[in-house]
This record gives structure tokens, C-alpha cells and sequence, in this order.
């Protein structure tokens, strides 16, 4: 018997920013997300409370994926900013914290969303030509030929994490890992569409970092093998390794049904004729002459015995994430049923080894030519190694973005506070009519203006997590640091450290330093921010420019959202 | 909407006082002489004797985020070394309390991090320069041997004729390794047997108590109880014990190898003896069992040229019921068989066996791993048969022919065994042991050529190995013993590579723990002989590392560009570089102490701590501090007691470190730290939001 329930009426709720609950919230989220940021950001331990795996991160994914938020104010927010690591797989942290930035400092205001969203979607785009434009002073292109700037994104990026516990010689072992790894991803001859390729990650937990190490083709691991032992693999007539390819699992389970019920006579094994189906794939394999069989799923045993006794090398449980390179190395079309064979979908390999990273044995698939490597990658612990392994592939994908745009951005604050200077200084001189277009008074327009720089100085902020104090300079717009309890004098170059955040600007001649804390109106610098004509160190911090830029966006638009919400509707059902 | 937030950081770190509380439960298992511990199980009332870091940190209650990641990085050492556990956990301790005080100076986080890092890294390059390359250890140990000075020395009060005759000692310290917290039984009891030199250690002291805490205070492994124990005549004892590692030839033990491969002589130049009794920490059965090892492998390896030990063709059986003298090295694969398989082994009488090696379980319903078993198939039976006979006899019935088939007499499986099929099998002579590990397949595969199977029907020919036999295995002097219900045996092959250290004791508690140490020792000199050097022990890579820090401390410029740090200007850097190498230098510091009270070269902490300063100056006052370490190693040892004449003359303490493992240990140690010093909240995940609102800690934590 159902009962039934009468539907409660949703739930509305109106003018939501203004409640107590979310702004206490947003401002939660804002501390986590804020103490997280940068080279010397905090930790957080995620875990269950009662004994589960502990994660230590201080990733924008991680943070955000375990966080269950309960207003859907912030749900907005965390998933937009979810979406843009999805893509781009970095600056996660720097758009979540802007956007807080924006929300919480647009909310003050006291004008209406609907010309504070105009008037910073013109500030926005005022960025954005400027980040694009050539005179940009806070971003350097990349030169592909020569590896210095790669050095330095690179570098940047393994540095931004500190749960992965690298030291200075191992942050330069596996830049160089990084880089070998992505030059291997790309194809030495070009034509009219050129593919990237990929790179593997092959997790070996428990051993120093320096054992990482880059091979070129695909590694599969092979608990089982017996070292010592020469590999007998039968090949072809051009000297070439046949392989087939499966990703049906080959266990003999192949009978069961997803739904419904099978009856079968006392007597008649399924399990046998399964068997038997799976051997006379193995007699075709045998017939065409294949070496290598890789089962992404499991195979029967006694079908790797077949194999074996016939000379074919017998690979299983090589896993859903091996198959797309793996295909796209050898040239095989992985084998989705055991009905059918063609003899067009095997693949071929120039050689087979085996590689050793103790405890785990591997089996070296080496190709003839390709754009897949395997990156093994190794920490000391299981956090460190999680976060490591997701730091080395946002800096695959960096690579990858700057290919597409050879543009980097300064890192260390930098970029945040010379916009925020470019921005003071273009608005000031806006002609008049500026604001009849905007329809909105200079005195908003104004206002709106600063609560934009300041929500970006207040990312370049969120990089002191020790009290430091953070300086802007009238000249360049770089952004400096200063210890806390330095004394309040008017010669900063004595208290400074000799490079800005980003390690483009020494600290040689006077730049007129002014601290970036509270709202109090900023001195508008008197011109444009420059460009630095020399840079100081070979050591630049830098950003990646396609992500940067979209996370502005993306921060943006994503508090504009939010700040446009009237009503949340809450279906209680 | 289960999500909760505490800041770690409150006022003192949370965290690193997690940290410190664990590791400071492992403090006496610092050093050579370690205390055992009792764990005892409060619903079982069952205890076990524990003596490693890995055992006492598998016994704590570490459901706190610091437990977890702590138990993370002792698990991970463990995996790979075996050993450095107690120095990892107290390092673990002492770096967290440092720390906690750099941050209660206002030292910024980064600049603990950068500088104790770099630090750390830069004095892991510095004490390169101690490590010795094994074929150096042979000489260094062979050319000082055993230097039997006692005679010169004044020390007859306790009796030199026990000193100079190797056996009365060694059966002295076996006497109280075996013993432990029930020493007075055992000892009393082995007293008439052939341990004279015990009752005449003994017989001065007064009581009945004092008995035992000498006699913890003495062996090697044994107890803390010093502090119990009376004056002059247990300090005489301890020394005298430490020097009993270097009666390296108790070539007169009456428990004489019965093995018939290679002897196993410790004195003898056969490579590896003197490497092992430098890394042994004084265990004696252990260094025996080694050398037979290694004996056998290099036997083996002589035609392929390797010096390794390989570790994958070891494994242990434990025999309840037999004193700890009885364990050796047997070839081929020891282990506990029923009565009713003993039938089947005399049955068998020497001649040559059919083998079959089977990787899964041997039952009727084990499928390969990655096999779904069917829900929804149903069997129609439409003629019933009279007999009756169920399915599972059909199947038992088919396998023992497929067994009779191929004349198979000895299965090896990997899983377990039907207790039905074990039976029909024992009734037809065929002998089918379970539990068998992978590593002891391989090596029957290889020497018999039989190919391991997950199915008896995959069974042909080419798969059933040929040439292996079994018998029971017995003690060397032959003693009959009761073992009750299982009985060692042998199964071997020609030409298999396999060894089985057969660990022998009296006390049910102590299995684990004879086992543990057994394989620490073999992991030791694995590793010593991978790394191909050692590092000089006894505290003289730590006092290395102390004169080091003092140079970095006044080294301008060091640790140079960190972005981390990029925002402090020298003056702050170098005033929190100074603070913070201090704390780095405080972890090794206590360890040396900790060490030097644990063995009972110093009296007090701060006896200690003042004999490791006397060091450090003349280091410095020498010139180069790696010199005079090495000078004073080769002398006997850099803590040595030099105040003490006895142990100046008789004692070549010669003991040695694992490289690799150790400073595995410092950066393992280091990074946990680290790691939790940069955290500054936990976030609980998961459905426990009510559970924590309820809890005394609540306020604690905030919500989302």
C-alpha cells in the first residue's frame, strides 16, 4: 500500500546575499580558499574523521570537490570554478578567491547589481584588451626554441603546491621530467594538423622523488612476471610485434546478464561453451600470427595459458586509461567482442621489455615512432604522491595551453596588482561620455572601479599567509613583500627583499612604494604601468596565460551571477 | 550537508602535538639496546612482545589525522627497509617539538620549512663522505678482529675465564635474549645444563629480583631496567655483554649445523660475515642464520656472479616448542604440516615426487580473480539421478582424478584448500599444502618446470613439475620433540633456490617478534649490499650531521633563493636560519642522547648531551669533523665510553648503518612534519555532521 504525502510548497527566499547565513558562509569559503593560495599557502587535511585516508592539498580541486556546500549561493560559485579547472587545469584558486573578492566587495556598495555588473563588465573588458595587446607590461611570450621561459612555468607550477614536499634538487629533477615528457608529446613531424599526444602517469608510491624517470612509449604493470628471464615474443616477417588489443573482458563471465534469467539443462555448462568460445579466440590469434595480447579487463586463465603455450605474450588488467594511448601508439582498434575478429584491427610495436621500479615490474611497450611517454612518477608518501601526480599534469596542460598562445603571465601578485594599477590609471582618464554609455555617474562608476582593483590586490594579498606586508610600486605596478614589524620608514628599498613577487624587477632604484591593505583610496599612478626594460633574474615566476585570463573571466561573470539573484527557490520536497 | 572545518592552529599546533604524544611512546626502542613492550590485548587477554616502531604504531589507536599520516610513513619505511622504524618515529617526535618552538619564537612557517629542508638535504650530501664501501667494511672489521685483551686488563673481578671462552658468553646472551620479562625461570632452569658462566655472573648479586634486571638490563636486545638494577656488578655485566657481538667465531656451539651445504662459519672470510655482525645489533641467531644464507646463495651464485642477497627466494618458518638455538637455514621450503599429512610424507619415503603449483584457492567455488559469478542462471534438472551423489562429490571425485591422472603426489597451492578435497586427497597419498606464497611457486616452477595453474582442468602434462621430495624436517642434534598438532616439513627439488630460516622458540609471544627481527637483520644487509656502502654506526653519521649544522649556521647566502622565502631580507633570514637550524640539529641531538642513556654509555640526558658537545669541539678543534669521526670509528666506535678502560680495549665497535634507509628515515621523518606544520585545518568529509555538533569538541569546528 503507498501512502500519500501532500507536496510541501517550495521555499523562497529573497534577497539572498543580504542574509546573515550565506555572507558568514562566503566569507568561510573565502578564509580556506585564501589561506590555500600560493608557494607558502596552508594545508588542509581532508578526511573522514573516523580513520579513513587523509589528504593533504592545498589544490583548488581537491578543496572544492570534498566540500559539501550547503547554500546554493556558494554552490554557484564552486561549480563554475569546478568547471574552469575541469578545462583549464590551473589558476582554480586565483578565480575562486577573485570572485569571492568581487562578490563581497560589489555587495558593499550600495548600488544596483544591474549597473555595477555594466560598469565591471566594461572594466573587464578593459583588462582583457589590455592583457592581449602588445604593450601588456605583465606578461612575457614564450619562446618555444629555447627552454628558459618553459623552465620557469614550469617550475612555477610544481612550486605552487607544498604538499608535494619537493626540495630545490628535486623541483629541478622532475622540471626537466615535465618538460621531456611534454617535448615527447610532440610530433616530430608535422603536417597539416598536428595532434599532441599524451603522457601517462605510472604511480610508484614510496620511493624518492629522483626515480621518476620519462620513457618514451607505454608501460603496463605486470605483477606476475618472472625477472631473469628472457622474453620470448613471436614477430612478424618485417621484424614487428603484432598486438591485439581488447577491452572485453576476456574473464569468461561474458554470459551473464544484465537482466532477465538464463535456464540451462542439468549438465550444460555456460561457463565451459564461454571457455571454449574465448580458446577459439585464442586459436585465431595464434593463426594470425599475433605477439602481444593486452586484455584491458581480465582474461581466463586458461587462455593465457593457451596463448602461452603457442608463444603469444598474454597482458591483463591494463585499465580503462591505457586503452586510448595504447591504441593510438600501436594502430590497434581495441576488440570490443570476443565474436568478432578482423584482421584490420591489430596494431604493431617495434620491441617488448621489462623495466623495474621496485617493487612494481612493468612491461615496456616501445613503438616505432610516437607521442606517447610514460612519466613514472614517485613520492615518499601516498598525499604527497596524490598531490604531485595532479601538479604534473596542470603542468602538462599548461604546456599545452601556451603551445596553443605562447604568452605567460607574471606570477608572485604581480599581474594582479599592475592591473589593478592599469585600471586606476585608464579609468581617470575615461572621456565623459564613457559614462552616459554605461549609464551611470562617474562617482559609481568610480566606486565600482576601485572595489574591482581592490578585489585583485586582495589576490595578491591572499599570497602573505605570514604577516608579511604586501607593497605596490608607482613605477611598474609589481607587487613587493616585506616582512611584519618592519618599521614604517620612508627608504622601503632597505626593508625590501631584492626582487618583486615575480622576480622581474630588482630593488635598484626608487619606485615609490605604497602598502596594498584596506579600502583607503589609492594615489593613481601619474602614466601607464611600464614594462620593465631588464629583467632581474633568471628565475621568473610566471602564470599561465590562457588560464589567467580566463579565470578572470570566469570570476567575473560567475559574481555577477550571483550578485543578480533575486530569489532562490528551494524545492522541499 | 556534512562538511566541518577546524583550525588546527588554535593556539598551539594541534597537529604537531598529535605528532609528538605518538612518537614519544617509541622512545626505548632508540638504539641498540632496546626495551620490549608488552602488548596486551584488554578482550583476549592475550599479549604479545613487541620491539619495533612498525608493531607499537599497528597497536595505537590512530583514527586522529596526525595517527593516520604518521602510521602512512612508518608503513612506507617498513615496506622498503625493514628498519630505521625507531629512529624515523623519534626523529617524527623530536622535529615536531622543535618546531613547535620555532613557531612560539615567531619564525614564519616558510622559513621553517625552506631552511629545515634544505638543511636536511644539505647534510645528507655532507655525510657522503662517511660511507664506506662494503669491500672496506671486510677489511676495516677483519683487520681488528678479536682482540682478546682481557687477560691485561683488571677486570677479573668478574671473570676472565667466562670472557675469553666465546661460548660461555654467547650462551650467556642467548640465555637472555630468550628470557626477557620471564627471565628468572628460564635462566634459573638452564643454570645445571651447560651455562656456567650465568650462575657465576649471578651468584653475586643478592636477590632473586636483581637476577632478572641484570639479566634485562644485559641483553642485547632486552629491557630498560637499569635504573632497577644495583650498582657495580650490572654496569660490569652491560659492558661485558656489548662486547660479546665481537666473539665472531662460537665456532664451538654444540648445536652444530646439521646442515650438509655450507658451513656456516662466522669467522670465516666468506664475504659477508662481518658485514652482517655489523649491522646484526647483536643478533647473534640472526647473523648465524645469515651467514647461511649467504653461504647458500653465493654457492649458487658463483656461476652467475652476483653478491647479492636475493630476498625473494628467503621465507621463514616459525617452530613452536624448540629453544631459539635450534633455528637454521634449511634449503628447500619449510613448513607446518598436519599428522595426517605426515602419514603421507613417510608414505612418500624419499622417492621422487609429480608436483602441480596452483595460484588461486583449490575449492569448488574459487573462480579467477575479475570473474562475476552468474546471479541469474538457473540449473533445470530433469532427470534426477538415483544415486544421489551431490555436485560437490562429483567435483571432488573429478579433481582427485585429474590429480590421479598425471600422477601427481605433492600440490603446492597458493589459497586455501577444501577441507573435503584435502581429505580425499590425504586417502589417496597425495600431499596438498595451502597458503603457499607466490615467491615459493616461482621458485618450485622454475626448478621442477612445472607451470602454476589457477584450474585442475587446465592441467596437461607440460605443466606437472617433476623431481621434488619431502620429508619431515628435524632439529639438528636430532632431538625428538612434541610440537603438538603441526610438524615441520621439508619439501625441496634439485636445484631449487629457495632457503627457509627455520625460527625456533620456546614463547608463543615472541614468534612475531623473532620473525620481525629476523627479516630486519636480512632487509639490513640487502640493502647494504644494494647501496654498496654503509655508513659508519654508533652515532657518528648524527655527530656529523650536528658539526655540519653549526657550519651551515655560519655559512652568509646559504640556503639562497627559495621562492617561499623570497620576501625576507637577509637580516630577518639569518636570524630565523640560525633559530631553525638549531631545531633541525635538536632531533639528532636527543637522538644521540636518548641512544647514549638507552645503551648505558651515559648515565643522564645531560651527561649525554655534554659528552656529545666534548665531540663537536674536537671536531672542530681537529679541523675537519668527517676525519676525526672516521679516526674515532676506526678506533673503536665516537661514543665508545673512553672513561671506561674495559670497554677501551676489548671493544671494536665496530657497528654499522644502512645508508639509504637512514636518511630515508631523516627525510621521511622531515617531510611528515613538515606536512602537518603547513596544515592549518582538518576538514571532515562524510555524513558525521550531527556526531560532531554533539561532540565536546564542537565548538571547534565551523560549517559550510
Amino acid at each position: 500500500m503507498s501512502r500519500l504525502e501532500a507536496k510541501k510548497p517550495p521555499l523562497f527566499i529573497s534577497e539572498p546575499l543580504t542574509r546573515h547565513a550565506v555572507s558568514q558562509s562566503l566569507s568561510l569559503l573565502s578564509g580556506i580558499l585564501k589561506s590555500s593560495y600560493g608557494p607558502a599557502g596552508r594545508l588542509k587535511q581532508l578526511h573522514n574523521g573516523v580513520g579513513g585516508c587523509v589528504c593533504t592539498t592545498s589544490q583548488s580541486s581537491a578543496l572544492l570537490g570534498h566540500l559539501s556546500v550547503s547554500q546554493p549561493v556558494l554552490r554557484v560559485l564552486t561549480a563554475s570554478v569546478q568547471n574552469h579547472v575541469s578545462h583549464f587545469s590551473d589558476c582554480g584558486l586565483f578565480t575562486a578567491i577573485l570572485c569571492c573578492g568581487f562578490i563581497e566587495n560589489f555587495r558593499s556598495l550600495n548600488i544596483a547589481p544591474f549597473t555595477v555588473i555594466k560598469i565591471s563588465k566594461h572594466l573587464l573588458s578593459l583588462c582583457m584588451d589590455h592583457l592581449k595587446s602588445e604593450a601588456c607590461g605583465c606578461r612575457v611570450s614564450v619562446d618555444f626554441s629555447s627552454v628558459e621561459t618553459l623552465v620557469c612555468l614550469v617550475r612555477s607550477i610544481l612550486t605552487s603546491k607544498p604538499a608535494c614536499l619537493l626540495n630545490k634538487t628535486e623541483v629541478d629533477h622532475l622540471t626537466s621530467l615535465v618538460l621531456k615528457a611534454f617535448l615527447f608529446t610532440v610530433p616530430c613531424h608535422v603536417e597539416t594538423n598536428a595532434v599532441l599526444g599524451k603522457c601517462v602517469i605510472i604511480p610508484v608510491k614510496g620511493r624518492r622523488v629522483e626515480d621518476s624517470t620519462v620513457l618514451p612509449g607505454l608501460l603496463i604493470e605486470v605483477p606476475e612476471i618472472q625477472l631473469g628471464k628472457p622474453l620470448a615474443v613471436k614477430r612478424t616477417g618485417s621484424n614487428m610485434i603484432k598486438l591485439a588489443l581488447f577491452s572485453v573482458s576476456m574473464s569468461g563471465d561474458g554470459f551473464n546478464p544484465e537482466e532477465g534469467t538464463i535456464a540451462v539443462h542439468h549438465g550444460v555448462s555456460l561457463e565451459v561453451s564461454e571457455l571454449n568460445q574465448l580458446l577459439s579466440v585464442g586459436k585465431q590469434l595464434v593463426k594470425d600470427e599475433v605477439g602481444l595480447v593486452v586484455c584491458q579487463k581480465v582474461m581466463h586463465p586458461s587462455l593465457k595459458q593457451y596463448l602461452k603455450e603457442n608463444g603469444v605474450m598474454a597482458v591483463d588488467r591494463a585499465g580503462l586509461c591505457l586503452m586510448e594511448p595504447l591504441g593510438r601508439m600501436t594502430g590497434s582498434q581495441p576488440i570490443a567482442s570476443i565474436h568478432l575478429l578482423s584482421p584490420g584491427c591489430y596494431g604493431s610495436l617495434k620491441d617488448l621489455c621489462v623495466e623495474s621500479f621496485a617493487p612494481k615490474h612493468f612491461l615496456h611497450l616501445i613503438p616505432e615512432d610516437t607521442v606517447i611517454c610514460s612519466l613514472i612518477l614517485c613520492n615518499r608518501s601516498e598525499t604527497a604522491w596524490d598531490e604531485l601526480k595532479h601538479v604534473c599534469e596542470t603542468a602538462e596542460q599548461v604546456l599545452r595551453l601556451t603551445m596553443k598562445e605562447p604568452l605567460a603571465l607574471l606570477g608572485g601578485g604581480c599581474t594582479e596588482t599592475h592591473l589593478a594599477s592599469y585600471i586606476r590609471h585608464k579609468s581617470s582618464i575615461l572621456p565623459a561620455s564613457t559614462f552616459k554609455d554605461l549609464d551611470c555617474s562617474q562617482t559609481q562608476y568610480q566606486l565600482v572601479t576601485e572595489g574591482f582593483c581592490h578585489s585583485l590586490e586582495s589576490v595578491a594579498r591572499s599570497l602573505s599567509h605570514d604577516g608579511e606586508e604586501i607593497l605596490t610600486d608607482m613605477v611598474y605596478g609589481h607587487c613587493w613583500f616585506v616582512p611584519s614589524g618592519a618599521p614604517c620608514v620612508s627608504k622601503w628599498s632597505d626593508f625590501l627583499v631584492s626582487k618583486c613577487g615575480c622576480g622581474m624587477n630588482g630593488n635598484t632604484e626608487d619606485l615609490s612604494w605604497r602598502f596594498l591593505r584596506g579600502q583607503s583610496g589609492s594615489p593613481v599612478i601619474q602614466g601607464c604601468p611600464k614594462e620593465p626594460s631588464v629583467k632581474v633574474s633568471d628565475l621568473l615566476t610566471l602564470d599561465c596565460f590562457a588560464a589567467k585570463c580566463t579565470g578572470l573571466q570566469v570570476a567575473l561573470e560567475t559574481a555577477n551571477l550571483i550578485l543578480d539573484l533575486s530569489y532562490i527557490t528551494e524545492d522541499q520536497n | 550537508m556534512p562538511m566541518a572545518f577546524r583550525d588546527v592552529n588554535a593556539r598551539r599546533h594541534i597537529g604537531l602535538q598529535q605528532l609528538s604524544s605518538l612518537a614519544s611512546t617509541g622512545r626505548t626502542f632508540l638504539g641498540p639496546m632496546k626495551s620490549h613492550k608488552f602488548i596486551v590485548d584488554e578482550i583476549t587477554n592475550q599479549s604479545t612482545l613487541i620491539c619495533s616502531a612498525v608493531r607499537l604504531i599497528e597497536s595505537l589507536d590512530l583514527t586522529s589525522a596526525g595517527g593516520q599520516l604518521l602510521n602512512e610513513t612508518i608503513q612506507a619505511q617498513n615496506k622498503e627497509f625493514k628498519t630505521g622504524l625507531s629512529t624515523l618515529l623519534f626523529l617524527v617526535g623530536a622535529w615536531s617539538n622543535a618546531v613547535v618552538e620555532c613557531l612560539q619564537q615567531n619564525v614564519p612557517v616558510p622559513a621553517i620549512v625552506s631552511v629545515m629542508s634544505e638543511g636536511l638535504n644539505s647534510c645528507c650530501e655532507r655525510v657522503q663522505c662517511l660511507q664506506i664501501p662494503i669491500q672496506d667494511v671486510k677489511k676495516e672489521l677483519c683487520s681488528c678482529q678479536v682482540r682478546p685483551k682481557a687477560s691485561e686488563s683488571n677486570t677479573g673481578q668478574v671473570g676472565c675465564d667466562g670472557l675469553t671462552n666465546p661460548w660461555n658468553l654467547l650462551c650467556f646472551q642467548r640465555d637472555a635474549s630468550a628470557t626477557e620479562e620471564v627471565i628468572p625461570v628460564n635462566s634459573c632452569s638452564h643454570q645445571g645444563d651447560d651455562c656456567n658462566f650465568n650462575k657465576f655472573l649471578v651468584s653475586p648479586l643478592a636477590g632473586f629480583g636483581s637476577v632478572a634486571s641484570v639479566v634485562k638490563a644485559v641483553g642485547d636486545r632486552s629491557s630498560s631496567a637499569l635504573s632497577g638494577s644495583g650498582g657495580t656488578a650490572s654496569s660490569c655485566i652491560t659492558r661485558k655483554l656489548t662486547h660479546s657481538r665481537h666473539f665472531s667465531t662460537p665456532g664451538k656451539s654444540h648445536f652444530s649445523r646439521h646442515l650438509s651445504g655450507p658451513s656456516a662459519d662466522l669467522g670465516g672470510c666468506c664475504g659477508l660475515g662481518h658485514l652482517a655482525m655489523a649491522l646484526s645489533r647483536g643478533n647473534q641467531t640472526g647473523v648465524k642464520l645469515l651467514q647461511s644464507i649467504a653461504a647458500y646463495q653465493q654457492e649458487r651464485a658463483e656461476c652467475s656472479g652476483s653478491s647479492q642477497i636475493n630476498i625473494a627466494e628467503i621465507v621463514t618458518c616459525c617452530v613452536l616448542g624448540l629453544p631459539e638455538g635450534y633455528s637454521c637455514v634449511s634449503p628447500g621450503f619449510v613448513t607446518l604440516v598436519s599428522p595426517e599429512q605426515v602419514a603421507v610424507i613417510k608414505h612418500f619415503a624419499g622417492k621422487p615426487l609429480r608436483i602441480v603449483l596452483m595460484d588461486g584457492d583449490l575449492t569448488e567455488q574459487y573462480r579467477h580473480l575479475g570473474f562475476n559469478r552468474p546471479r541469474n542462471v538457473r540449473t533445470i534438472l530433469e532427470h534426477p539421478s538415483p544415486q544421489g551423489s551431490s555436485t560437490g562429490d562429483v567435483w571432488l571425485s573429478r579433481m582427485s582424478d585429474i590429480l590421479m591422472s598425471f600422477e601427481v603426489n605433492l600440490v603446492l597451492v597458493k589459497g586455501n584448500v577444501c577441507k573435503n578435497f584435502m581429505e580425499r586427497c590425504i586417502a589417496s597419498r597425495i600431499l596438498v599444502i595451502g597458503g603457499v606464497a607466490r615467491d615459493v611457486l616461482c621458485a618450485f616452477g622454475t626448478a621442477t618446470g612445472a607451470q602454476a595453474v589457477s584450474y585442475l582442468s587446465q592441467l596437461n602434462a607440460s605443466c606437472v613439475g617433476n623431481g621434488a621430495w619431502a620429508e619431515l624436517w628435524e632439529p639438528s642434534d636430532g632431538r625428538a620433540v612434541d610440537l603438538g598438532e603441526l610438524v615441520p616439513a621439508r619439501i625441496s627439488a634439485g636445484g631449487l633456490a629457495l632457503l627457509t630460516a627455520v625460527l625456533t622458540t620456546a614463547l608463543p609471544g615472541k614468534v612475531q617478534l623473532i620473525e620481525d627481527q629476523f627479516w630486519t637483520l636480512l632487509y639490513r644487509l640487502h640493502h647494504a649490499l644494494k647501496d654498496g656502502k654503509v655508513f659508519p654506526g654508533g652515532g657518528a653519521v648524527e655527530l656529523l650531521c650536528l658539526s655540519h649544522i653549526q657550519a651551515l649556521a655560519e655559512q652568509p647566502g646559504w640556503p639562497g633563493n627559495d621562492r617561499a622565502v623570497r620576501w625576507l631580507p637577509s637580516p630577518w633570514l639569518a636570524e630565523y636560519k640560525s633559530i631553525v637550524l638549531q631545531a633541525l640539529a635538536r632531533g639528532w641531538e636527543q637522538y644521540l642522547s636518548v641512544v647514549l642513556c638507552n645503551t648505558a654509555k651515559a648515565g643522564s640526558e645531560l651527561e649525554a648531551s655534554a659528552s656529545v658537545d666534548n665531540h663537536l669541539q674536537k671536531a672542530a678543534a681537529c679541523g675537519s669533523a668527517s676525519a676525526y669521526i672516521l679516526e674515532e670509528f676506526r678506533r673503536g666506535g665516537v661514543f665508545r665510553g673512553s672513561s671506561d678502560p674495559f670497554l677501551n680495549q676489548v671493544t671494536d665497535l665496530k657497528v654499522c648503518d644502512n645508508v639509504a634507509a637512514k636518511t630515508e628515515a631523516w627525510r621521511r621523518a622531515l617531510d611528515l612534519v613538515l606536512l602537518v606544520l603547513q596544515t592549518d585545518a582538518e576538514i571532515i568529509t562524510g555524513p558525521r555532521r550531527n556526531e560532531i555538533l554533539n561532540s565536546p569538541v564542537s565548538s571547534e569546528f565551523m560549517f559550510l
